[in-house]
């Protein structure tokens, strides 16, 4: 990944509940992003996480956390200024996930320029189970954020 | 958390950092004496071999894969190999090189995660990788490079790097071309570089001082270092078929831990598997260039410190390296991407090496394939009691330190064992109680 101007990642594993948000909304971008504009779905597996974000300009960062917080409440982090909360994720391997992924790129100074994170609570992950009605109501409000946010010019889809 | 009011110290870990899954540690000492050690796992039970029964027997692979995010081709190896036992199939050639290619893969990259990510930290002084990051940067990059081939692999004949899905019973849903393996070629040979610059690096840290008199439990082939086959031995004179296994092996369930202990009979005594088993009953089957390799960074044939088991992970990686290029170089694609296998009655057994150890699998079918029983036993599973063992022989060496040094050195002696909690589910918070 040399070239991308702005990469959208959508990360989660669809078949763990809400933890299925950001893959469902990279769904919903699909043909409906400008020129220049791609976006990815990801395991959050911070190695390759790191690397798929070489080389773009800005990157906006969709997951479901988990905080302790009301389902549906999003957050919004500009990664470039500020750390992520490590209790946003719990669910990692060996301990070693998204939050620890963005202070590694940091201390190896390799975070893109922008980077954004938007972060929606979840209900419930439990495998099998679809999206919670709280994440239901917020998605299209999400969508619509990371449209606006975005120049808008020719459609494109990686 | 400390009490000396009478002689005894607690010194407990709620939640053990560096590993995967949940699990605590508690250690008690009364006057000056460590009286109780328990490693425990409070992750809950997953319930994989119960789910298993009714289900057809080409869809164990993938579901066991599910076990482990790490190490998921281990899973997918154990369950397929012990289908193939049952059914009285054999699976050679370039499926088989590619078997061991995947492997390759799945080695690389879970012994660096933790090399770099998850032990370094240990021995450079820093509490995560993070840290250790902003001074210690070209190290993290070269461990981010290595795993990232690792992955690579494990992504082309896999499918994808976790819970590959190109796996099956009889061979792969589809057999990558020449060309697609040759294009692996050019960054094998730059990690080949990173992975011995990683051994020599590992053979520049100052590793804690401890020795144990381990029976060391692993696979041996005789014609290669063991990945998928071989037959069960040990430095005290175990040699066995894997269907013997159970045998010479069993699972104990213990009221502290959601996960079983494992012990060898008849003695119930702990056994240890992994790296440095298989090192120390493999060390002939290394090429020649990798023994001087390992040797120079201060290995001998034989390693009996669990913290120097970094160095040993190192020798592997090179080894899984030099392996996947080998492969790669002899490749030609198999005519046809799977072998038929038909379902039998019977009962079926593998064992294969996970990067933390001998994983061992059993499956019973009925006559139309379908699971009948399972057994499935993770390396942490077998290393759990050994874990605690080496806690037992190294926080006695160090009773004279405070309790947050001795946390600090129990956490590492954990590390060594890499311990996948989520795996033995049948894992750590620390607890000290001095009383």
């Amino acid at each position: 990944m040399t070239t991308t101007h702005t990469l959208i990642i959508g990360i989660g594993n669809r078949y763990r509940g809400d933890d299925a948000f950001g893959c469902l909304v990279i769904d919903e971008l699909t043909g409906r992003l400008p020129s220049g504009v791609h976006s990815i779905e990801h395991d959050g597996e911070p190695a390759a996480l790191m690397d798929c974000w070489q080389g773009a300009q800005k990157v906006v960062l969709i997951d479901a956390v988990s905080s302790g917080a009301q389902a549906g409440k999003v957050f919004h982090f500009d990664l470039a200024q500020q750390s992520l909360p490590e209790q946003f994720s719990l669910y990692s391997t060996h301990a070693f996930g998204v939050p620890q992924a963005i202070e590694l790129a940091r201390a190896l100074k390799k975070l893109p320029p922008e980077i954004v994170f938007i972060g929606v609570e979840g209900e419930c992950f439990d495998a099998g189970e679809a999206l919670s009605t709280p994440l239901l109501k917020v998605k299209e409000a999400v969508i619509a954020e990371v449209l606006n946010s975005l120049p808008q010019k020719n459609s494109s889809h990686a | 958390m400390s009490d000396s009011q009478d002689g005894t110290r607690t010194i407990k870990v709620d939640y053990l950092a560096r590993v995967e899954g949940e699990g605590a540690m508690y250690l008690r000492i009364r006057d000056q004496v460590l009286e109780d050690v328990k490693l425990k796992i409070f992750e809950p039970p997953r319930f994989f071999e119960a789910l298993l029964r009714g289900r057809d027997f080409c869809e164990a692979p993938d579901i066991t894969s599910r076990i482990c995010g790490i190490c998921p081709v281990a899973y997918q190896m154990s369950a397929i190999h012990a289908m193939e036992d049952l059914c009285g199939v054999r699976v050679e050639g370039a499926l088989r090189e590619l078997r061991r290619l995947f492997y390759c893969g799945e080695w690389i990259s879970s012994h660096t995660l933790h090399i770099y990510m998850l032990h370094a930290p240990d021995f450079l002084g820093y509490p995560s990788a993070v840290e250790m990051a902003k001074d210690h940067p070209e190290a993290v990059e070269r461990g981010l490079a290595l795993k990232k081939v690792g992955n690579d692999i494990m992504n082309l004949v896999g499918g994808r790097e976790i819970h590959p899905v190109n796996a099956k019973v009889g061979g792969f849903y589809r057999a990558p071309t020449r060309s697609e393996l040759a294009a692996l070629r050019e960054k094998l040979l730059h990690a080949r570089e990173l992975a011995l610059e990683t051994v020599e690096w590992t053979g520049t840290l100052d590793f804690p001082k401890f020795q144990q008199d381990y029976t060391f439990v692993a696979l041996r082939h005789g014609n290669e270092y063991p990945m998928n086959e071989g037959r069960i031995v040990s430095n005290r004179g175990l040699n066995i078929p894997v269907s013997a296994y159970d045998d010479h092996f069993e699972e104990q369930h213990v009221d502290y831990t959601n996960a079983l202990h494992c012990v060898m009979k008849p003695e119930g005594s702990s056994y240890h598997v992994g790296p440095m088993a298989r090192y120390a009953l493999n060390f002939d089957q290394l090429p020649s260039d990798i023994q001087d390799a390992a040797k120079a960074a201060g290995l001998g044939p034989v390693c009996t410190n669990p913290f120097q088991s970094m160095s040993v992970r190192a020798v592997e990686v090179l080894y899984a390296v030099d392996e996947a290029l080998r492969i790669i170089d002899a490749y030609a694609p198999p005519e046809e991407s799977s072998i038929i296998v038909e379902p039998k009655a019977g009962t079926g057994y593998a064992a294969t090496e996970a990067p933390r150890g001998l994983l061992f699998h059993r499956y019973t079918l009925d006559d139309e394939g379908i699971i009948k029983d399972a057994n499935i036993v993770p390396p942490t599973s077998q290393n759990q009691k050994m874990i605690e063992d080496d806690l037992r022989s190294f926080v006695s060496t160090c009773l004279d330190k405070t309790d947050d040094e001795i946390q600090y050195l129990s956490e590492q002696a954990i590390r060594n064992y890499d311990p996948c909690i989520s795996c033995a589910t049948h894992f750590l918070k620390l607890e000290i109680d001095r009383g």
